[in-house]
This record gives C-alpha cells, structure tokens and sequence, in this order.
C-alpha cells in the first residue's frame, strides 16, 4: 500500500519565531506546510485552491484581525480544512469553538504539537482516533461527541 | 343632674377650690391635650378642650368650642391620613396616627392623635375623645434618620459601584497579564528549540531539552494558578498529576506506566514555582536514570497532607541506588537542594529493596 500524502499543513501566525518553531515541528510529524499567514487579509489572498487538510490558527492576529474571522473565512473557503486555534487565551475561544474542531493551549511543548498532530491525522484519515487523545489538544465539543464515544469503523 | 351637663358644670370650678368631680378636674389638668366632641349634635362639634389643648394649639376656648376638629388641618396635612379618622369615626372605633396640625399662629406641629368613641350604657355613641400629643420631634428625627438613610444608602451604592468597577479592571488586568505571560513562555520555548536544532553536540543539545523541560513545569505552575478562582493558593496534588504526565508525555515513553494517588492539598502559591521546579527535577531524573536504555518500568507518584505538611513521595521501579548517596552534581541537583531549602521542605531518599523511593515534605501553610 503506498504511503499517504503528507497531511497539508496552514499556519496563521503573526510571531515570526513561533511561525518558525511550529513549522519545524510540523515538517518533524512528517507533515507539510504549505503555507504561513499572519493575518486575516493574507490568509484571504490564499490561492484559491490551496485546501489544507489542517490549520493552526492564532485567536489575536496582525492588523488587529482575529483568528475567529480566519476560522470563518476557513470554513467558507475550505469545507473540509481541520481548524485548530493556537492560543494563549483560550476563553476567547466561544463555547462552540465557532465552528474549529479543537484547541491547543499556548504554552506549547514539543511534544504537545507532535502527539497532538498525530492524533488529528488519524482522526483526518481514519475517524475516530485510535490513540488515545492527548492532554494538549481540547476538542471542540462536536467534535469530542463524533471522536470519543463512537468506536473505530472498520472497513 | 344628668352626667353630660358635668363638663358645663365643672367649666366654672377651679380645681384650687377642690370642688366638683375630681376626674374632670384631672382632665382639666392635665398636661395631655384633650378634647371632647359631641356626634350628636350638626358636624360633630368640639364641645370640651383642656388647657394644655388650649397651650398647644394657641386657640382660646371660645374659639374652639362648637368647631369641628378639622380646623387645625392645613395645606401639608396628609389627605389619606385625614380620610382615615374620618372613616374611624364613621364607623365608631378608635385610631391612632400622626397627623400634621396647624397652630392658630400658622405653625406647624406633628400631632399623634388618639381618638376613641365614649358609649353609653346601651352602646351608642355619646362622645369621642381625642389626645392629642406633640411629636414633631419625634417625627422630624425620624424624618431626619430616613434621610441619613437615604444619602448613606446613595454612598454605599456609588462605593458599590466604584470597587465593582476597580474589580472589573483588576480581573482585565490580571487576564492580559495571564495571557502575556503565556505569550512569553511560549516565545522562551520556541527561543530554545529552535537554538537546539542549530546545536550538532548532543550533550549540548540535551541540557537545552532539560531547559525546555523547566520552562514547561513553569508554565504548567502558571496555567493551574491562573484556572483556579483563589490566587493565593496551589492545590499540589493535581499539580503533580499533571506534571508527571506532561514531563512523561515530553520524554516520549510510551513504555513508561503512571500511577497517581494524589489529594487535594493546598499550599501558599509563592511556593508553587519552587515545588513545581523540584518535582520537574525529580520526575526527569527518574526518568533519565531509572528507565535508561529503553527499560520499561512503573513510576508512582503520591501527594498526601500529614499533619501541617505535604507529602509528595516519587518512586520508580528502576535499579535503584544500591546504598550509594543519591547523585549531588548537575544544575538538577543544585535545584532540588537550593529550592527545598527555600520552601522548607526535607527531602529524603529511603533504603528501598527495590528502585528509587524520593520523598519531599513541606510546610503546606506559609
């Protein structure tokens, strides 16, 4: 069986250092970035046809734009794209999550992103997760009812 | 001679003479103004006053007999207060109120009238009585209390408002501080990993993860004070919960086994930062050396409160010390020591038959 494509990575990130330092860890899941935002306006000048399989998105933006408008701009352009906030303030994030299926919390750690981006992909390819969720990544609650209480489907 | 020509009579006695009937010259007397009204005749009329009736109102007698008792009411007199007597009357019982009167003189005097029907031996209604009783001090001091209420009332309101208000800003305040803080710890670790991949030397490379490590238990410490409602206080238990699974989780063992048994144990929060560092050390060095070469094993880690202090106990399965002193080299080490001392706390590492057993205990109140 060949090897899956590399899950397609958008990261919306106005500190250029942890643009960086989130990438490397992205590129070291064995995923791909395909491309960095630090802002509302940039993710909207977006190829078109970019359609990530996932997005960290930031809650506080550049040019005083919010992640929760990205994540609506996300949900318009790209149906299908997993959207993660990555943030520091985590009660800004609305009960529902506007729409995002999770959150992991700022600080992060290197193994935080790692074992949270496993899981995800799991959850992307093969839904629900078979790992065990890990304690970095908060579920949004529509997300934690479709992940956490079915069983894995086998095909 | 009929008893209600008693009062005409005793009109024309003076008590100095000590003649007539005693009662009414006791009423007569009296420093409790009095009058006597007659519903029988048209409107009700006064038909006997007191002398101290005569000194509180300023009217003369002749100017009070044959009136109805209405004309000491004025403009401020209560109309509710007016119906009320109005009604008892009309219904023939007695009634107590306060009633704003008028002197002849056109000043005013609060008035605590008691008013009650007098009946005859077949229960009809020959007389109402009437004392009158100057309360407007009375009334003004509490009119004046009612106000004092009331302004008192508005500054507590406003003070009210303002320290709500103080509290608003202050919980902003302490939101954006919380938010920086994160910020900056999230910065620091991005800092640190991304010099550790430009770092080819491997010993280097590890006392960078160690730091990222320290850098992460301060930022658990900061993230559980700043979920709990209390600032003041650190509950240690699930601190330690917490820690050993991200501390585990960083070393990225999956053949490592926890078991937490930890209580609720609250300690003063200026020591959270220097326990939180000692049981980083501690955790990671059991790691490092009782599960070293990729040996699996278990790592238990309890928090109890004994007496006035907590206990925290770490024990791992690995080969233990076999009776030698536990290591006293490395930053790790200086930690442990330099921060126990700190925050008084002992630290002991007991014979064990099997593995390593480090226990910690400190004060739990500051």
């Amino acid at each position: 069986m060949p090897k899956a494509a590399p899950l397609q990575v958008l990261i919306v990130e106005d500190e250029a250092i942890l643009v960086m330092d989130l990438s490397m860890m992205v590129e070291d899941a064995g995923c791909m970035v395909v491309a960095e935002a630090p802002s509302l306006p940039s993710v909207a000048a977006l190829a078109k046809d970019l359609n990530p399989d996932l997005a960290f998105v930031d809650v506080q933006l550049a040019e005083g734009s919010s992640g929760l408008e990205v994540s609506t701009l996300i949900q318009q352009r790209w149906p299908d794209t997993f959207i993660v906030f990555v943030t520091a303030n985590s009660k800004s994030v609305p009960a529902d999550f506007g729409g995002a299926q999770g959150v992991i919390p700022k600080p992060f750690s290197r193994n935080g992103i790692i074992s949270a981006l496993r899981y995800i992909e799991q959850g992307i390819r093969h839904p629900p997760p078979a790992e065990p969720m890990p304690p970095s990544f908060t579920p949004a609650p529509a997300l934690a009812a479709q992940w956490t209480s079915s069983t894995p489907v086998h095909r | 001679m009929k008893e209600q020509d008693d009062w005409h009579l005793t009109e024309a006695i003076t008590h100095a003479l000590g003649r007539g009937d005693p009662f009414a010259a006791a009423v007569r007397a009296t420093r409790m103004p009095m009058v006597i009204t007659d519903p029988a005749q048209p409107d009700n009329p006064i038909v006997f006053c007191n002398q101290a009736f005569q000194s509180l109102t300023g009217y003369a007698r002749e100017e009070v007999i044959g009136r109805n008792c209405r004309f000491l009411q004025g403009p401020d007199s209560d109309p509710a207060t007016v119906k009320a007597i109005g009604q008892a009357i009309a219904d023939g019982r007695d009634i107590a109120v306060d009633l704003l009167n008028y002197r002849k003189d056109g000043s005013t005097f609060w008035n605590a009238l008691y008013l009650s029907p007098v009946r005859n031996d077949d229960g009809s209604i020959q007389y109402f009585f009437a004392s009158q009783l100057d309360v407007t001090e009375r009334v003004e001091a509490q009119a004046t209390i009612t106000a004092q209420k009331e302004v008192i009332e508005r500054e507590v309101a406003l003070r009210t408002a303002d320290l709500k208000e103080a509290l608003e800003v202050k919980t902003l305040l302490l939101h954006e501080v919380d938010h920086r803080v994160k910020n900056n710890l999230t910065m620091i670790g991005s800092l640190l990993r991304l010099q550790a991949r430009s770092i080819a030397d491997p010993q280097i490379t590890e006392k960078l993860e160690n730091m990222l490590q320290r850098i992460d238990a301060l930022a658990t410490v900061h993230r559980r004070l700043y979920e709990s409602d209390d600032l003041s206080h650190f509950d240690v238990g699930a601190f330690a919960a917490n820690l050993v699974s991200d501390v585990v989780g960083a070393s990225g063992r999956t053949d490592l086994r926890v078991t937490c048994d930890v209580d609720h144990v609250e300690i003063p929060s200026e020591s959270a930062t220097a326990v939180g560092l000692v049981l980083n050390e501690i955790l990671t060095n059991a790691i490092k050396h009782a599960f070293s070469d990729g040996r699996a094993g278990t790592l238990d880690v309890s928090v109890k409160r004994i007496g006035d202090r907590a206990m925290i106990r770490i024990k791992d399965d690995g080969p233990g010390l076999g009776g030698a002193q536990p290591p006293s080299e490395g930053l790790g080490f200086v930690l442990i020591k330099r921060l126990s001392r700190q925050i008084g706390a002992s630290i002991d590492w007991p014979e064990q038959p099997l593995g390593t057993l480090v226990e910690l205990s400190f004060p739990v109140s500051g």
